[in-house]
């Protein structure tokens, strides 16, 4: 073979529990979500709340996420993955991290165990933002996903770290400032430095990949993580050393809405030029998830200055179960039976006529799944501007089914057997 | 996209190795490489090696170790007693206009 290094995957034995353990935590999330209905009406800093948005960011988007980061960073990088060892340690830490932290946070019993989560947390952050950083050091053509790669794990480190001191502060107060304040510092380094920032990383490079579209306009990559970058860095130095003011808050999401905006851009120049003109329900699950994205971060004005929970906890709902949720649930298979039937075919293909990898999971599930889906965000977005917990706990076991079909299809394809036709 | 000259002295080993080719699919586009336009050229120069130029839709392809191996296999299965070389190259980077008609009804373009 000519010398062209096309990026080797790290064993699957690195990558799928990863996907497994992300579909049950999702399973589990929806099922907190339809328990924990009350506390979608009450304030946000509430136990069962708390539970549920770190299952949320921590047990699926964050666990899912690090099972497509580990695959993709050797792909981006045309390189193998610096250490799958490493992989296999941020899933131990994770998987161990988040179990201690969402029992610790439903029964609010601050202390050692919620302080070992932490650290389990920041282990595992630590594992990935080391492997990240060393697989794309020996990178061999520099790129604007690899770029977003590295500085999304630094800020995952950094919000992990952050997470870890409040979780301390809990049962030893240190901070002199707000609680509450540094509570929303902690949660906007994750959403807009990790997840905003991975997000755009990895998209820029599998969206015009899955639709076979180019953009020229590749610069709008680089405006976005610089105004993503910029609007999170000020809105965490202002908020921090001079507490969070309205009006500043506003400008810095202007700032870091313009760097959703251009990444938003550039996904849309590459759709324009796509030759692959037709749609399948992955990527409609992908448009749902950063239209909704959108509707959130317009929300922005209204929980800044109207004073009311509610708008919070619509806003975070909207981020978590349907910016991220939506993605995950469209690109879980887009990559995953494809890792999958990579182990089991890579080898026979060419000899033997094998099934591709639409066959490896039930594309008609994934279509129900997308239904629900709609129906779930909708019904909950509903049940909260309302306050009612009825609507809520409708909502809640639209969700369960969402994340029933969603895991009995990963397990569908991670169980599956080889075979030849 | 790869032409074969009937005047080509290789040009039957050459359709036999095509004709194998066909059956190697991109898993992610569901269309075989050679109406992808993936396979730049077929040398038999070589008596013992044949040698493959070709390319992906994309350098950073995941599914690129598994789509060069099935190339490897196909034409090991049809000429067991020649080795197989792949020749991956970007240069000329794989573009659109390389689908054959095929591929392009395929893809629905």
């Amino acid at each position: 073979m000519a010398d062209i290094n096309i990026g080797k995957a790290p064993p699957n034995s690195a990558i799928l529990p990863f996907y497994a353990t992300g579909a049950i935590a999702f399973w589990l999330l929806c099922l907190l979500l339809l328990l924990g209905a009350d506390s979608f009406t009450a304030h946000y800093f509430n136990p069962h709340l708390l539970a549920i948005v770190h299952t949320a960011a921590l047990g699926w988007g964050t666990m899912i996420i690090f099972g497509a980061a580990h695959q993709l960073l050797p792909v981006v990088c045309e390189r193998d993955l610096f250490s799958p060892a490493m992989a296999s340690l941020c899933w131990y830490t994770l998987t161990a991290g988040v179990a201690l932290l969402v029992v610790s946070f439903w029964n609010f019993q601050p202390g050692w165990l919620m302080i070992s989560g932490g650290v389990l947390v920041v282990l595992s952050a630590g594992a990935y933002f080391i492997n990240a950083v060393f697989t794309s050091r020996i990178c061999i053509h520099y790129s604007v996903a690899r770029l977003f790669i590295v500085t999304s794990a630094a800020w995952l480190l950094f919000t992990v770290i952050v997470g870890l001191l409040l979780a301390i502060h809990l049962s030893h107060p240190f901070f002199n400032k707000n609680h509450l304040d540094i509570l929303k510092l902690h949660a906007h380094a994750g959403l807009a430095g990790w997840f905003l920032q991975l997000i755009t990383g990895i998209s820029s490079k599998l969206v015009p990949m899955f639709l076979l579209g180019k953009s020229a306009k590749e610069k709008l990559l680089y405006y976005a993580c610089i105004l993503q970058n910029a609007g999170l860095l000020l809105f965490l130095g202002d908020g921090y050393f001079w507490g969070i003011n309205g009006f500043h808050v506003l400008l810095y999401a202007v700032i870091a809405a313009a760097g959703i905006v251009c990444w938003l851009l550039y996904l849309y120049d590459t759709f324009r030029h796509r030759i692959r003109k037709k749609t399948d329900v992955q990527m409609k699950h992908t448009f749902v998830s950063f239209l909704l994205l959108v509707i959130a971060v317009l929300f922005i004005p209204l929980l800044l200055f109207a004073g009311n929970y509610q708008w919070t906890i619509l806003y975070g709902t909207l981020l978590f179960m349907g910016w991220i949720t939506g993605i995950i649930l469209g690109k879980t298979f887009k990559t995953l039976p494809f890792i999958v039937w990579n182990g089991h075919y890579k080898t026979l293909s060419g000899k033997v006529k094998v099934p591709l990898p639409k066959h490896l999971y039930n594309e008609g599930w994934v279509s129900w799944q997308f239904r629900l889906f709609i129906a779930a965000i909708l019904l909950l977005a509903a049940g909260i501007i309302a306050g009612e917990a009825v609507i809520i706990r409708i909502a809640g076991i639209a969700w369960l089914s969402v994340a029933s079909l969603y895991l009995l299809n990963v397990m569908k394809t991670l169980l599956h057997k080889t075979k030849t036709l | 996209m790869m032409d074969i000259a009937f005047t080509d002295p290789h040009a039957a080993k050459k359709m036999k190795a095509q004709q194998a080719l066909y059956h190697v699919i991109d898993p992610e586009l569901f269309v075989n490489v050679v109406d992808l336009g993936l396979i730049y050229d077929l040398d038999f120069e070589k008596e013992d090696t044949i040698t493959v130029t070709m390319t992906l839709s994309t350098p950073h392809c995941p599914m690129g170790e598994a789509i060069t191996t099935g190339v490897r296999n196909a034409i090991e299965t049809v000429f067991p007693e020649r080795k197989t070389d792949i020749n991956l190259t970007f240069n000329p980077p794989w573009s659109f206009e390389m689908l054959t008609e095929e591929g392009r009804a395929q893809l629905g373009v």
